[in-house]
């Protein structure tokens, strides 16, 4: 992207902000109940939590909350605006298809952090958890956030708006209960491992993990190799998708 | 050459419905092109093509010779615009909205905050100019043109500007519409609103059915129709509507309006027969003038509805 759509990125990012600013303080606050939900909630669905649950608990909460906001949130505001004008309208602007894709990213980031940042902290609190962060911790949160943004941009601009909210609730759906962000990769059927060592979740986890604790699950390089050829791959296809006329 | 060109494009949506039928049109800069026709006659559709959001079948669209099909980037950055529904505002000021698009649109900080004021002035603005109030659907829509003219491209495309705007504010957008073109902007014009554009648009285009029905200015399109004169009657809505005399061929009657055209010759003819019909009350007013563009306009849309 050249400067002037970085540029580009940023108005359309104050827009963002501006647009929504009377609900920021609400959507933050949001995050942060989800964040607490997930650490006490998934708590008592599994009665002993020892070490390892802990950590998976702890550090699957803000990768689910990236993914999900790329799945649900970035989608449902892009079917929205689809169905009010806002979408044309940013369209026919000179700027680069993916410019309003990354603004929404950029904000919903924003929302989320504090609720993170939260749940790290009452996870290290309530579970004893020591974190070891990790710089490659940042890189691991653009990656995974712009790669499920691709998917669910690419969704919304696929599916009528009337269908995007159906389909990202059944992708939400099935992230939560099928996919090793929460719990261990080998408490699946071995072909549901083999399915997911193919998909990019397990290793959307296992960056975010390795960046809070030190310990990656696979290897570093190949966990960043993998996620980086979804991340170009799946923004690749939304530009595309937002490209094409109809 | 022409600052838009839009050469026989064709536009057909998924399930057959032939949007645009072979239009062809252009537009100088420094011109106001008006672009009339009745909903869902596809107006709509060549400006989204035009602003490179639809392709086209088959035909060429280009600015400032720039193919918009092959190079629709730079077709963006020639182009600024004001959708047909309101411009997207909720949330922010009618001055933030206007300066954000007027960056997006590559203006310097310094000269578009100069102008976005200079417009907010002209339209009438103020109250909602630094308030993030619910705009009224004509403060949302003199807003949108705002973002459309702050900046504005080489082609403007206004899509129905003056729709829920007040009389006196809707002056003013006349005035800055002209102005446009007169600073050297070609602006496609979409509006139902007949006798305003008449006073404004150098050229027009009436579209009816996706094709082009006619093309000039409107003193050749007037001077094209079959009679000079136009009757005017209001009828009473109580009585059935009166039959004309033979002189007068009827044009439209739309609610308790009546429009007929009548030959120069046969002006006192047509004039006795309102006097009586108004006396015997079956109509309450009549009004005899020069014809108008709205009697291009319905000669027009008429013969499309007739031959549908």
């Amino acid at each position: 992207m050249s400067g002037q759509g970085w540029c580009a990125c940023v108005l359309l990012f104050r827009w963002q902000m501006l647009r929504n600013r009377q609900l920021f303080v609400l959507l933050v606050t949001i995050q942060i109940a989800l964040g607490v939900g997930v650490i006490y909630g998934f708590s008592y669905l599994v009665p002993h939590v020892d070490a390892e649950v802990a950590l998976f608990f702890a550090t699957g909460a803000p990768t689910l909350t990236l993914i999900l906001m790329g799945l649900t949130l970035v989608p449902q505001e892009t079917a929205l605006a689809r169905v009010n004008g806002r979408y044309d309208y940013v369209s026919a602007l000179p700027v680069p298809r993916l410019a309003p894709m990354v603004a929404d990213v950029s904000y919903w980031l924003l929302v989320q952090l504090p609720g993170t940042l939260v749940t790290l902290l009452l996870a290290a609190w309530r579970f004893h958890l020591h974190f070891h962060v990790d710089g490659l911790v940042i890189p691991a949160i653009v990656l995974v956030s712009l790669t499920a943004a691709a998917v669910g941009y690419g969704v919304a601009l696929t599916f009528p708006p009337t269908a995007t909210t159906q389909v990202t609730q059944f992708l939400s759906i099935a992230l939560l209960l099928f996919s090793p962000i929460e719990f261990p990769l080998s408490r699946l059927p071995e072909w549901l491992q083999d399915v997911h060592r193919v998909l990019p979740v397990t290793y959307m986890a296992d960056v975010i993990r390795g960046g809070l604790t030190g310990h990656y699950g696979v290897s570093k390089s190949l966990a960043f190799a993998v996620l980086g050829a979804y991340c170009v791959a799946g923004l690749a296809l939304s530009a595309r998708a937002a490209n094409r006329r109809g | 050459m022409p600052m838009l060109a839009i050469d026989h494009v064709t536009k057909t949506y998924r399930g057959g419905v032939l949007a645009n039928d072979d239009i062809t049109l252009d537009a100088a800069a420094g011109e106001v092109f008006g672009l009339l026709g009745p909903n869902g006659a596809g107006k709509t559709t060549l400006v989204s093509q035009v602003l490179a959001l639809l392709m086209p079948d088959s035909g060429t669209i280009t600015i400032d010779g720039i193919d918009v099909v092959r190079r629709a980037d730079e077709a963006r950055r020639l182009c600024s615009f004001q959708p047909q529904a309101a411009a997207p505002v909720e949330g922010l000021t009618a001055r933030q909205a206007v300066e954000i698009v007027g960056c997006v649109r590559g203006g310097r900080r310094d000269a578009v905050r100069r102008r976005a004021a200079e417009l907010l002035d002209a339209l009438d603005l103020g109250e909602v100019a630094d308030r993030t109030v619910r705009m009224s659907g004509g403060m949302a829509r003199l807003t949108g043109f705002c973002m459309a003219a702050v900046v504005p491209g080489r082609v403007v495309v206004l899509d129905e500007p003056t729709n829920d705007v007040d009389p006196m504010r809707r002056r003013a957008l006349w005035q800055q519409i002209r102005r446009l073109a007169d600073d050297g902007a070609a602006v496609l014009l979409v509006t139902h609103n007949v006798l305003e554009a008449e006073r404004c648009v150098d050229r027009l285009a009436i579209v009816a059915g996706g094709r082009v029905r006619a093309i000039g200015a409107p003193g050749t399109l007037k001077a094209e129709l079959a009679a000079p004169l136009r009757l005017e009657c209001t009828l009473d809505p109580d009585r059935p509507a009166p039959d004309l005399p033979a002189s007068a061929t009827l044009m439209a009657t739309t609610g308790r309006r009546l429009l007929a055209q009548v030959q120069l010759a046969d002006v006192g003819h047509a004039v006795t027969w309102a006097q009586r019909a108004q006396d015997l009350g079956v109509i309450t007013e009549f009004s005899v003038a020069a014809a108008s563009l709205e009697d291009v306009y319905a000669n027009w849309v008429q013969a499309e509805v007739a031959s549908a």
